[in-house]
């Protein structure tokens, strides 16, 4: 013991002025050599005045006193800061004696206490083993944190070289493949973050069996549970943001996306290209092109699925509860649509064929479907004409709009932007349909309308049209 | 048949019998006299009500409240006189080590019985193509394995709660000891009622009960309602009890923050079942009101809405998940610090990490209606709190493994399955968030991930650890220990078993196996894996059997458990094996922390007076 000495402070609280005085003299008996100040309380405001004012090293309470006020007395321990220590002592039962200490009730039993040599600097008091510990603790840390990032790596690659997913055959499946990446990692970290160290602390640290050795003494640590809530936090609210971008990704609407109507039941599908008239058992879909489906039911909640494009949406009985889905097939094969909504008996057979086809294919199919409907070709041609758009450009009555009207058109002659006359008969009519170009009517401008409709339109589907035209008087 | 008669179990079964004969015969009486065609279906439903009404009072559950009606003076609940022996746990008692051992009995019976309708299912979805069961009794039997172990969870969560909460915060008993005999016993003829559904028709709704579906089916549907209301009420009151129990009857010097932590998850846990289980037999009680009486709540062509029956279910149904998860976890970090000997590590947050779940809980329910069709916008707020769920739960998993971390783990069966419970929880942990960003989930709901990803948070948050409990406790309750070599082979059978089972469900849900289907094509290649899963669950049914046989002779042979076993800091185990009539003989006073292991003369958790005059009386 070296240094200067300041004088210990010693508060015994005791109504039983027997139990303080001899306390007193006890201590001061076993260290005389050294500077002590002592003092008695003998109630409990004196005892809580006295921790407030004079702020004693050592606290000395008579636990079999009632007058002292055990929880108040505990809690105004507690909450203090500078170091203290307590000792509770009881008379009464043998071994009933207990110390503590304010700043990190350090393991030891009363009378090895007392029997310690006072320092007067308390910094010094936190037991010394620690030290070497954390040594060990470092090189145990380090190879678990370096076989979590070992782990991580040979996790992620199983999952993402398996094949967990069905084939991508949509652009909402490509979509949300990515996002099913990001977490196909965070689930192997995570696995890895936490197995790692559990796995590592049984076979490194756990008892052999018939062992009685106690773990270390850590409570806790709150710089590390803030980070870990705060690294998390952030992490979750990342991974909300981008998950609702890829949600708008998957939603994004194209003008140009085909209608169908998809109708659930009990146990079925039934598909409805509203602009054609045409009902369908097999959904038929032309690749690259986006469908908007909207769907409905006629009795329980079905719900529409192709694994392959991923999105789900359930249909809902009542006309107010129209639900849309939109989808853009990027790959030409075959599928099947099956509900995913318990739906009570065959639900498990509620299947459908869907049927990715190229766009001439679609309109080949569309073509015969609408063909078998509708027997009249001037029926037909209006469809056409309806559904490519041709009739946002020519009138039907006259009026002059983008494009020259229809209204009389055939058989009339035509002056054209050279000069020349030119009798508008059928093949005046296909000429003008599938290269634009070739014979601009005078007044209006050239480049105009496209030039690719030998592309969009079946020859059937053009002479439907042309048909139709020559209906308009 | 007087000796027969004075079991109450045996009483409140014959007066359901009874019962259900008189609302039927009432119903049928009304439906002659005024002349209307006779229907079956009201009468069931009025007979199914007032026979679990009949059981209680058979069972002689509302004698005293009776007695008390009428002004007339009743024992005190430790006073009064209850039949010794086996025959003490076949009628009322309002012991609460007795109605903790009913409600673990009650749990382990329906966990049979629900565990053996998902070993019919499997068989039959072993292989492509319908074999042996049709439609109709593969739904109803998804449908009664989902509900009938959503009740013996519930019942699991009440044993483990009714038995450990007193011991532990150092109380004589539940705060309301007639109220807790009646949250156990109401559920008896709940459960009775759910499984009465088979014998209606069955339904074909799932567990879920989602109306049109609901409306349409079969009118077991009823029963299924019914029992489910009558369960709720059991967890109801049985929250309310342990709420009261441990905000008033903590031994003296319990801070809350001297509370085993056990008692904190006990007491997030029954403030969500408090304030939600309504919500659920509300939602089954409109959908029974729709069908009887033609009110179209749910039905769009009158002005219904289907959603709204989503919205309402879920509200209770997603908290409910943190209801039979946060009791295990709980377990989990209870009995933790005592195999790896060191402190909980960091507990003031894990006992705060359990509030926050059951908050957070109550602001995600409409996840599962990513794809249901309600307004669209609504997903991305819903995405976020549920992804926050996940801050919480990491706080416990990071908790724990700090606490593992250089602990002296003690490799004994009830460490064992805490182990299982914490791999399996995680495994459960990790596949959520992918429910939980909306384009993913698109994909995933109703599928078998959902399936692989939902049975393993429920065997990791509540299978283990309640199998870990019941190692743990149950020399305490019997005296003896179970066997430790059958526990081993129990563990290893359902920890492999169910990992293949969960692993494999997750896999061919990603695949493109639905949810809830009696058949598969057999072109999607799934045969092998399904026959996996179901040889899996057999193995998992097995390791049961297994647990069964190790109780059942242990009881009898069993090494006598003496003293403190586990060498535990907690209170129930400073008393003797079985645990004696009122617990504590005198006053028990906090001293020290719950958990200092590993702290050399640390002061203990509790000391353990002689004197009584201090002692936290019951009240009723």
């Amino acid at each position: 013991m070296t240094g200067e000495r300041k004088p210990r402070r010693v508060l015994i609280a005791s109504a039983n002025p027997l139990f303080g005085k001899g306390l007193m003299k006890l201590y001061g008996e076993r260290w005389q050599q050294q500077a002590i100040q002592s003092r008695l309380a003998s109630s409990m405001e004196e005892t809580l005045a006295a921790l407030d004012s004079w702020q004693p090293d050592l606290v000395i309470v008579d636990y079999d006193d009632r007058a002292i006020h055990r929880e108040e007395f505990l809690s105004h321990f507690i909450t203090g800061s500078r170091p203290m220590q307590v000792i509770l002592v009881s008379l009464q039962e043998s071994g009933a004696v207990v110390v503590y200490d304010r700043r990190t009730l350090t393991p030891a039993q009363a009378n090895d206490w007392l029997n310690l040599p006072w320092q007067p600097e308390p910094s010094s008091n936190p037991p010394s083993r620690r030290t070497p510990k954390m040594k060990g603790n470092t090189r145990h840390l380090l190879i678990a944190g370096l076989l979590v990032i070992v782990s991580t790596a040979v996790l992620y690659f199983l999952l993402t070289s398996i094949g967990l997913l069905p084939e991508e055959a949509s652009q909402q499946a490509a979509t949300i493949d990515r996002l099913f990446n990001a977490h196909f990692f965070m689930i192997s970290l995570l696995f890895s973050m936490i197995v790692v160290f559990l796995v590592y602390s049984i076979v490194v640290f756990r008892s052999k069996p018939g062992e009685k050795t106690e773990g270390a003494y850590i409570k806790g640590n709150n710089r590390l549970e803030i980070l870990w809530t705060i690294i998390p936090l952030g992490t979750v609210i990342a991974f909300s943001f981008f998950g609702a971008r890829n949600l708008a990704e998957t939603r994004k609407a194209e003008p140009q996306a085909l209608n169908i109507r998809v109708v659930a039941f009990q146990w079925g599908w039934s598909f409805e290209y509203s602009d054609f008239g045409v009902t369908s058992r097999e959904l038929y879909l032309p690749v690259d092109r986006q469908a908007l489906l909207s769907l409905t039911s006629r009795d329980v909640i079905h719900s529409f699925w192709v694994p392959e494009f991923r999105v789900k949406q359930d249909a809902l009985p009542g006309e107010n509860l129209v639900k849309q889905l939109r989808i853009t097939p990027t790959r030409i094969g075959n599928y099947t649509v099956m509900c995913a909504e318990l739906c009570g008996g065959a639900h498990a057979y509620m299947n459908a064929p869907v049927k990715v086809v190229s766009k001439a294919d679609f309109d080949q199919w569309l073509g015969t479907q609408v063909s078998a409907v509708i027997t009249d070709p001037v029926e037909r041609g209006k469809k056409w004409a309806e559904n490519t758009g041709c009739i946002s450009c020519h009138s039907l009555d006259g009026k002059k709009l983008v494009g020259p009207t229809w209204k009389g058109l055939y058989g009339e002659t035509v002056t054209l932007a050279d000069g020349t006359t030119v009798v508008a008969d059928e093949t005046y009519l296909r000429t003008a349909i599938l290269d634009p170009n070739a014979q601009i009517t005078q007044g209006y401008p050239a480049n105009v309308m496209p030039s690719n409709y030998s592309s969009l339109l079946t020859d059937d589907q053009i002479n439907d049209l042309i048909e139709y035209i020559k209906s308009i008087h | 048949m007087k000796k027969i008669l004075s079991i109450g179990m045996i009483r409140g079964l014959l007066a359901q019998v009874v019962g259900m004969a008189i609302g039927f015969g009432l119903v049928t009486l009304l439906q002659t006299l005024t002349g209307q065609p006779l229907k079956a279906e009201p009468a069931w439903v009025v007979g199914g009500f007032i026979s679990a009404l009949s059981f209680l009072t058979g069972l002689g559950i509302f004698n005293d409240w009776f007695r008390m009606a009428r002004g007339d003076e009743v024992p005190e609940p430790e006073e009064v006189e209850e039949p010794r022996g086996l025959r003490r746990y076949w009628g009322v008692s309002y012991d609460h080590k007795v109605i903790g051992v009913q409600y673990a009995f009650l749990s382990l019976f329906l966990l049979a019985m629900g565990g053996s309708f998902a070993l019919i299912f499997r068989v039959e979805l072993a292989q492509a193509g319908l074999q042996f069961l049709s439609f109709n009794l593969f739904n109803t039997l998804i449908g009664l394995h989902g509900m009938v172990l959503i009740a013996s969870i519930l019942m699991g969560i009440s044993a483990i709660s009714n038995y450990v909460i007193p011991l532990i915060i150092g109380a004589r008993d539940m705060a309301f000891p007639r109220l807790n005999a009646f949250s156990f016993w109401v559920a008896v003829p709940g459960a009775l009622l759910l499984v009465f559904s088979l014998a209606l028709g069955g339904f074909e709704t799932g567990w879920t009960g989602y109306p049109p579906l609901s409306v349409r089916g079969p009118m077991g549907v009823q029963m299924f309602f019914l029992g489910v209301w009558f369960v709720g009420w059991s967890s109801i009151l049985g929250a309310l009890n342990l709420i009261t129990t441990i905000l008033r009857m903590r031994s003296k010097g319990m801070g809350y923050f001297r509370m085993p932590i056990l008692a904190w998850a006990v007491l997030s846990t029954s403030i969500i079942a408090l304030t939600a289980t309504q919500m659920i037999g509300l939602s089954f009680q409109l959908v029974l009101f729709e069908r009887l009486l033609g009110m179209g709540f749910f039905d769009p062509a009158q002005g219904g809405n289907p959603i709204l029956f989503q919205h309402l279910f879920w509200f209770y149904s997603h908290p409910a998940v943190y209801i039979f998860v946060l009791p295990g976890l709980g377990v989990v970090s209870e009995l933790l610090p005592v195999f790896v000997r060191k402190p909980l590590f960091g507990y003031r947050w894990v006992a705060m990490s359990s509030f926050g779940i059951g908050l957070v809980g109550f602001l995600v329910w409409a996840h599962h209606m990513f794809a249901a069709g309600m307004e669209e916008y609504l997903r991305v707020p819903f995405m976020y709190s549920t992804l926050l769920v996940a801050v919480p739960t990491g706080v416990k998993f990071f908790s724990w493994t700090a606490t593992i971390w250089q602990g002296r783990m003690r490799l004994q069966t009830p460490m064992l399955f805490l182990i299982g419970a914490i791999v399996i929880f995680l495994l459960g942990g990790i596949t959520g968030p992918l429910l939980g960003t909306v384009s993913t989930d698109l994909h995933a709901t109703d599928t078998y991930y959902v399936v692989g990803h939902f049975h393993a948070t429920m065997f990791g948050g509540y299978v283990f650890p309640f199998f870990a409990a019941l190692y743990y406790w149950y020399p305490k309750i019997t005296g003896r220990r179970m066997s430790e070599r059958l526990g081993k082979w129990h563990f290893w059978l359902l920890f492999i078993g169910f990992m293949v089972m969960s692993l494999g469900q997750m896999r061919i849900g990603l695949l493109g196996m639905r949810r809830r289907i009696a058949d598969y094509d057999p072109a999607l290649g799934f045969q092998l894996p399904n026959l996996i899963i179901t040889l899996a669950g057999f193995a998992v049914a097995l390791s049961v059997l297994l647990l069964f046989i190790n109780m059942f002779r242990s009881a009898r042979k069993g090494e006598p458990a003496t003293g403190n076993l586990w060498e535990s800091r907690s209170p129930e185990w400073q008393i003797p094996s079985p645990t004696p009539a009122h617990n504590f003989s005198g006053e028990v006073v906090v001293t020290g922390d719950p958990y200092d292991y590993g702290l050399e003369g640390a002061p203990g958790y509790v000391r353990l007076e002689a004197d009584l005059t201090h002692s936290p009386q019951p009240a009723d």
